[in-house]
């Protein structure tokens, strides 16, 4: 068991933790807002952009993330002229993508579950769409959005695993450099395992305590 | 005496639902329980077929002592229940709803169970409707083969837990009928209602239940126009009113 | 030499995802069904193991997993192919996410059920046989297949252990083509098709063989549903 070796290489371990912290920083922030837009969108049933929205759904979901992470890098990279776009470019790219739709699936399942007759009330009482969509219906979107989003953004921290595929310098990615320089690919790779662990793990809890939280029931009286 | 219930206690969650419920019914009486929510009267019903257990006091249900914890399962074998929630089973044909317990528990040949599925469900007015499924069928419908489902099995006594409640308001009716119908042929019944109208034309008893006592115990002639409790008196008026 | 040239290859690629996928599909079945239910049934030590195996795949990378397999076993005297890793890393992985699915399922049927059963009298066995498990088949059946479709995309990632499919031939191809978008775009098509087939398979399945007819909606590409709650639960 090659332990020193392995506590030798911790600061590519820690270099690796930050780029993959990065990487899944950035693309929450930019699936979540991708995702709501398209929720948006389809939720206002404007003619053609939805139906384009439905396509862009069907074809993210059905294919496979690394066939969209390699598309959209070798894809620029053929394009263009100057070369293409650097790896976190591309791999942010694919996943806002990626977890944009199904993010948008979560978002759009949360405003449709909100009762019609709520916007009903309100438009009763004068509300603009604006208003009532601020005041009525987000409110309790949000609720209804929370586990299933913690379960999506969990979802992402592990596709950014396949970053390391086209040279993205995360966990991954470093784990094989170390092992090209002191082996023990099982210590390494179970050393990435559990660091992964360490961040999902976590969020699968508070997952689980949203989800409890927002579906309680009264009980049957009488 | 088909149930004899004697001063029956129980607590959910520290709460006490029931404090010392005395009742009594005889083979051949329609005993309707009423009370406003949670005063206790769907516990008492759960209590009765051992779908609750209970903390203290003593039960006998045509002989099977229900606080008995070893004996009490023997109970579903004289008690046929109907829920608010008719429970039907939804990957089963109304007919195969009536006859699985036939088959499964006493055990009739598919053939024998299917005539004796049938005339049950003739019973309660729905012998066409023998291969739709639940989904198919309306509210009204659905609680009918719940009816049928639990008295093909020859139940001594039959439960009814506000088997109306979750019906609209047309369907009422055609299951209150059908329950008319199985009190004027002779079946003990015991049931939980809000439906006072029911109480009125078909009910030998009324059992007041409040704050988990048995409050007033009367003829329904009796317990509408003199009711005897304040309470009682409070609590009519705030039903019948509305 | 254009992509089309290929085109056998692409073929011969997505065969190989389709036996993977299905081989490591059935044996997640079986993985998932001993995991929930050792988690939910079982005494305290199945309960553990059964317990850390869900929790530990279902929080780590596949990718990692996979690694592990087809990279880390070898220390333990385990070297296999490509195809075999392949298959291993995916069925322990799909395990661990339909044992969650399995027990959602069961969690879901309502307590009515149960209860309108005793009251037939129906036993303990009868009950189970007759009333539950017909209902958690019908509830499990749409993310069921949900984690098929999401094992076939999965399989792309054994490109980067050499495995010859979908995925692998087609970096080959743009590697040999140069004919970047065409190779992809192919790729894209053939993966959609393969998904849309098994879905739409799985739609028909799903009216044919269940008695109500199955009418699932919910058999789209859904998202992967690492925590699938059914709301109510008893």
């Amino acid at each position: 068991m090659n332990l020193d070796a392995l506590w030798e290489s911790r600061r590519l371990f820690e270099l690796g933790f930050l780029f993959t912290l990065r990487l899944t920083v950035i693309t929450v922030v930019t699936s979540t807002v991708l995702g709501l837009l398209v929720a948006l969108v389809r939720i206002s049933r404007v003619p053609v952009l939805s139906q384009l929205m439905r396509v862009y759904l069907e074809v993210f979901r059905g294919s496979p993330l690394l066939i969209q992470i390699l598309f959209v890098y070798f894809g620029a990279a053929f394009l263009s002229t100057s070369g293409g776009l650097s790896v976190l470019t591309a791999v942010t790219i694919a996943l806002t993508l990626y977890q944009g739709a199904y993010i948008s699936e979560v978002f759009r399942a949360g405003f449709e579950s909100v009762p019609p007759g709520q916007r009903e009330a309100a438009r009763a009482l004068g509300m603009s769409r604006f208003a009532i969509m601020v005041d009525v219906i987000t409110p309790q979107t949000f609720t209804v959005v929370l586990a299933p989003l913690f379960g999506q953004y969990i979802s992402l921290v592990k596709s950014t695993a396949l970053a390391s595929v086209i040279g993205y310098a995360d966990l991954v990615r470093q784990a094989q450099g170390i092992i090209d320089r002191i082996g023990s690919p099982f210590l390494v790779y179970s050393v990435v395992a559990l660091l992964y662990f360490v961040i999902s793990f976590p969020m699968s809890l508070g997952a689980r305590y949203f989800e409890t939280r927002t579906s309680r029931r009264g009980p049957v009286t009488a | 005496m088909i149930i004899d219930v004697k001063q029956v206690r129980k607590s959910f969650a520290g709460t006490e639902v029931l404090r010392g419920v005395d009742l009594a019914v005889d083979k051949g009486e329609a005993v309707v329980v009423i009370g406003a929510s949670g005063s206790g009267k769907s516990t008492l019903l759960r209590t009765i077929n051992n779908l609750e257990s209970i903390d203290g006091g003593k039960i006998w249900v045509d002989g099977v002592p229900v606080h008995e914890p070893h004996s009490a399962h023997l109970v579903h074998r004289h008690v046929g229940m109907v829920f608010q929630q008719f429970n039907l089973f939804p990957h089963l044909t109304a007919l195969k709803n009536v006859t699985l317990a036939l088959r499964r528990v006493k055990k009739l040949r598919t053939p024998e169970a299917e005539e004796l599925g049938m005339a049950a469900l003739q019973r309660v007015g729905l012998g066409e409707k023998a291969k739709s499924y639940p989904s198919q069928l309306s509210g009204g419908q659905q609680q009918r083969i719940a009816i049928g489902r639990a008295i093909a099995m020859e139940p001594a006594v039959m439960l009814f837990d506000e088997a109306t409640s979750a019906l609209d308001p047309e369907l009422v009716g055609e299951v209150t009928r059908v329950m008319r119908q199985l009190a004027e042929e002779g079946m003990t019944m015991l049931v939980v209602t809000h439906e006072m109208g029911f109480a009125r034309e078909t009910a030998d008893r009324v059992v007041f239940v409040d704050g988990g006592v048995v409050v007033e115990d009367a003829p329904p002639e009796q317990i509408f126009t003199h009711p005897q409790h304040a309470r009682t008196q409070r609590f009519l008026q705030r039903t019948l009113a509305g | 030499m254009t992509y089309l040239d290929y085109l056998p290859n692409f073929f011969s690629g997505l065969a190989v995802t389709a036996a993977v996928s299905g081989l490591a599909f059935a044996l997640a079945l079986a993985l998932g069904v001993l995991a929930a239910v050792a988690r939910q049934w079982g005494s305290v030590v199945p309960r553990a193991i059964a317990t850390t195996y869900i929790e530990v795949i279902r929080n780590t990378p596949v990718l990692v997993q996979i690694f592990l397999v087809y990279f880390g076993l070898p220390a333990f005297g385990l070297r296999l192919p490509a195809f075999a890793a392949g298959v291993l890393a995916l069925a322990v992985n799909g395990g661990a996410y339909l044992a969650e699915i399995i027990r959602a399922g069961f969690r879901a049927v309502p307590r009515g059920q149960v209860e309108a059963a005793r009251t037939l009298d129906l036993g303990r066995r009868q009950t189970l046989l007759d009333v539950v498990l017909p209902q958690a088949l019908r509830l499990v059946y749409p993310p069921v297949v949900n984690e098929l479709v999401q094992m076939i995309l999965a399989t792309s990632l054994l490109s980067t252990i050499a495995l010859n499919e979908l995925t692998g031939e087609t970096l080959i191809a743009n590697a040999i083509t140069f004919q970047t978008m065409q190779v992809f775009t192919a790729a894209l098509v053939l993966y959609l098709v393969l998904t849309g087939l098994v879905s739409w398979g799985a739609r028909w399945l799903g009216r044919v063989a269940f008695h109500p007819p199955l009418d699932v909606r919910g058999i789209r590409r859904q998202a992967p549903l690492r925590r699938f709650s059914f709301g109510r639960t008893s």
